[in-house]
């Protein structure tokens, strides 16, 4: 399964991509992610591709996404050709307006209201994510939170990641 | 034996943290080297390391201090490694035919970037393979190892150690900027499961006293290091068995030279490795190496759904290179494509062996975007409507 | 000082089956090579464990005469190898013998950081103001106005003063003696084996064939008179104003500091590694 995150610089896109891979890991499943962004540190586009598999592994980026998560419109700008037909559109609806059909939530909006701050989107998106693709278990990507974020921030990390969630599942 | 980071299990790790772990649990207790992207995880993940396995992490005033130093490590006992890219490969040509003219283990880890010069920093590139096999002057041997994955990375860097330990060589890892920052699933053995192999070291005093010499005639002399009482004279300058310099002897220089090619090339069976996908009936296939036969073994997947009998033919080593493989590759089918991510190096190498038996195609593709599969697809069926 | 025969000292340490050397006669080399083989064997030191160091030059073929562990390395280099030789076995003693044109120019950078970490080796330097070996191009070292191949109307630019050099970038002990100064050379080199961090004790030494043919000074003899010349005691430079002391070459001990080497300095940062990892 190849899933592709794209935002802007700040948003934490490349940290939400490692946590859904060590989750993936996590599982034993075989898992590859690559990222890339623009030389700004905040505000150009930021893609963070994870695919991931029971077969071994010959892709390296995502080249067919079966789920983009867009955070930002100036990401989905960036990649949004790179979408299957029949894949898999989550955006932020605050920031992104799309050209087909989608899926999403207020995710910037639900971070600040949920942890107090705009940084922890990328939790929620994950959380999100997860509970509508069940491409791994909730367990899997909380262990991988505790596991990547700051030390210190995982309860608040967790936290935005459960709003996603609930915001997914229902 | 206890390791600062978990073995015996799965991490999911990038390609510099890999290569590092690898290092430390074939041995490795030396390492030396100078700030450059995309490698300078494999020193940080290094500095890390060694000093809680009592061993030596330095940073160097340049590139060619740290290879400098290595060897000088390794002369002193201790597997030593340094890790750099382009730009501090250039520079490190001349210490490393130093260390094969002195037949001194080392490995040397150059994550490819965009070149020449400075180039892309931070975008993968395949530009440096012909330099990594004829980069430093005079005739000379060592091998080069190319990685895919970054499992390939963890366990291609065990296998270099002992290359260079078993051969009296320096190796070469030659990843590349997309293996030293992506990030895979990786299965790190338990300690006891890693095959790790110690050079020869001097049995009588005959072989104290040469450490240049061939006693058990495979080509590999005994390595009498400092500090044992050997009295040992390295030197670069042309020697015979003794290591005394005898720069105008022309039959002492063919002999040393020669013997240097021989240990390798002798040995080829041992060294070179390489891994065949669907080639059994092949009417054409793809040669690759690195993270590029990734992308190729999709390719082939995807061809092969369209109808054409492809194959690919995934190299582990580049040098070593097997000729005569390629010829009976290009006897049995009628086009080689070679896709790689520069303009034209493992091509030459393929065409060289393919003696006009088969046609060479070469897929070149520059600028820092490892190739599709779907454009190596779209290559290869218009090279095949031809 | 008590003088063992030089026939002694040749059959501890010289390799006969190497010999004789490539020296010119007249070269100065010769001479060092004695005074250090000479106050190893006063110390009493262990000749395996002992390691000696070059780069390329005359005075680098040095290591190959001797017998003890040697690594005749690259150009420039030679403190870039013995770092990596000194950090994996610290019981290692690491002489390295190397030439001005080495240390200094295409070396220099190795030279000043290997003394800005205090790496535990002795420099013994000959500095002959010239490339010998390859036929008697300028040097850093060679005075404004001396003649050298690549400079054949005189040398226009400054040379280095190595030794204020090393002092600047942190040594523990530094000195500059010519060959003419045997007494004070051996104890000078004494002085620097024993002490930990980065030691150099540099002569200025005749090369007749190379230097002293192209600046009117054929033979070994009128080099030394020359040197006694524009040689000036430390103490004495001291009280001499910069115009003085131009075209002079001062010698003596320049510093005498006692900075923990780089082994002390990597062993306790190896400590304090396992502290902090809670190792």
């Amino acid at each position: 399964m190849q899933v592709r995150f794209a935002g802007i610089g700040g948003q934490g896109v490349v940290l939400a991509g490692i946590i859904l891979g060590e989750a993936a890991a996590i599982e034993g499943l075989n898992v590859t992610q690559t990222q890339d962004y623009s030389s700004a540190s905040r505000g150009g586009h930021s893609i963070a591709d994870v695919i991931v598999s029971r077969e071994p592994i010959y892709d390296l980026i995502v080249t067919e996404a079966d789920v983009l998560v867009a955070l930002h419109q100036l990401g989905y700008d960036t990649v949004k050709d790179s979408l299957r037909k029949d894949g898999t559109l989550i955006v932020d609806t605050d920031l992104v307006k799309p050209d087909r059909e989608y899926t999403g939530a207020p995710f910037t909006r639900l971070a600040e209201e949920s942890t107090g701050t705009s940084l922890t989107v990328n939790m929620v998106a994950l959380g999100y994510l997860i509970a509508r693709t069940g491409i791994v278990k909730r367990e899997s990507a909380i262990e991988a939170i505790k596991r990547r974020v700051p030390k210190g921030t995982e309860e608040i990390n967790i936290r935005a990641f459960d709003v996603g969630f609930e915001e997914g599942s229902g | 034996m206890r390791y600062p980071f978990v073995t015996g299990g799965s991490d999911f790790i990038q390609g510099d943290e890999a290569i590092a772990r690898a290092a430390i649990m074939a041995g490795c207790r030396f390492y030396a080297g100078y700030p450059i992207t995309p490698a300078s995880e494999i020193f940080e993940a290094m500095a890390l390391y060694l000093p809680l396995v009592d061993g030596v992490s330095i940073q160097m005033e340049d590139e060619i201090g740290s290879i400098a130093a290595i060897i000088g490590a390794s002369w002193a006992g201790a597997k030593a490694m340094t890790a750099t890219s382009g730009p501090g490969f250039s520079l490190m040509q001349e210490n490393l035919g130093y260390a094969v003219m002195t037949e001194t283990p080392i490995v040397v880890v150059n994550m490819q970037r965009g070149g020449p010069s400075t180039g892309q920093p931070t975008l993968p590139a395949q530009g440096d393979m012909m330099q990594a096999i004829w980069g430093t002057h005079g005739d000379h041997m060592l091998i080069v190892l190319v990685p895919s994955t970054v499992q390939e990375a963890f366990d291609f860097t065990v296998r270099a150690f002992n290359l260079a330990e078993k051969y009296r060589t320096p190796v070469v890892v030659l990843g590349d900027a997309e293996i030293a920052h992506m990030r895979e699933r990786v299965n790190i053995p338990e300690p006891e499961e890693i095959e790790v192999v110690n050079r020869k070291l001097p049995r009588t005093p005959e072989e104290e006293r040469m450490p240049f010499g061939d006693p058990d005639g495979d080509g590999v002399p005994p390595m009498p290091i400092f500090g044992r009482g050997y009295r040992t004279y390295v030197t670069g300058l042309t020697h015979d068995e003794f290591g005394h310099p005898k720069t105008v002897d022309r039959e002492i220089h063919e002999r040393l030279i020669k013997r240097i090619f021989r240990k390798i090339l002798d040995n080829k069976a041992d060294i070179i490795s390489y891994h065949e996908y669907e080639l059994e009936d092949a009417e054409v296939a793809i040669v690759a190496t690195g993270i590029v036969s990734r992308s190729a073994m999709r390719a082939v997947k995807m061809l092969r759904e369209r109808g054409l009998k492809i194959g690919l033919l995934k190299l582990d080593t580049i040098w070593p290179f097997d000729f005569d493989m390629m010829k009976k590759l290009a006897e049995r089918v009628h086009r080689i494509y070679v896709p790689e991510m520069n303009l034209g190096q493992l091509y030459h190498l393929v065409k060289e062996g393919a003696e006009g038996l088969a046609e060479v195609t070469l897929i070149d593709k520059i600028g820092g975007e490892v190739h599709t599969p779907g454009e190596i697809v779209e290559r290869i069926e218009r090279g095949e409507r031809r | 000082m008590n003088f063992k025969s030089a026939y002694k000292i040749r059959d501890r340490y010289l390799r006969k089956d190497m010999l004789p050397t490539i020296f010119c006669p007249g070269c100065g080399i010769g001479s060092v090579l004695q005074f250090t083989l000479r106050a190893i064997d006063d110390l009493k030191l262990n000749q395996d464990e002992i390691v000696w160091v070059s780069g390329i030059g005359c005075s680098s073929r040095v290591p190959g005469f001797v017998n003890f562990d040697g690594l005749h390395t690259t150009h420039g280099r030679a403190l870039a190898f013995a770092t990596g030789i000194k950090m994996v076995n610290p019981d290692l003693k690491i002489i390295a013998f190397m030439g001005d044109g080495d240390t200094a120019a295409i070396g220099g950078n190795h030279f000043i950081h290997a003394i800005r970490r205090n790496l535990d080796v002795t420099v013994i330097l000959i500095n002959n103001f010239t490339y010998g070996m390859t036929g008697g191009q300028v040097a850093p070292t060679t005075l404004k106005g001396l003649r050298g191949t690549t400079a054949p109307y005189g040398q226009f630019e400054n040379p280095f003063d190595i030794a204020e050099l090393a002092v600047a970038a942190g040594a523990n002990y530094v000195a500059r003696w010519t060959v003419f100064n045997y007494i004070q050379g051996i104890n000078s080199i004494k002085k620097a084996l024993q002490k930990e961090g980065f030691t150099l004790v540099e002569f200025l030494s005749p090369c007749p064939v190379s230097f002293g043919r192209r600046n009117r000074m054929k033979t070994a003899p009128e080099i030394l008179k020359w040197y006694q010349k524009i040689t000036v005691p430390i103490n004495r430079a001291r009280k001499m104003s910069q115009e003085e002391l131009e075209g002079k070459v001062v010698i003596g001990e320049f510093v005498d500091r006692d900075r923990p080497g780089l082994v002390r300095a990597y062993m306790e940062y190896v400590e304090r590694a396992k502290r902090i990892a809670g190792w």
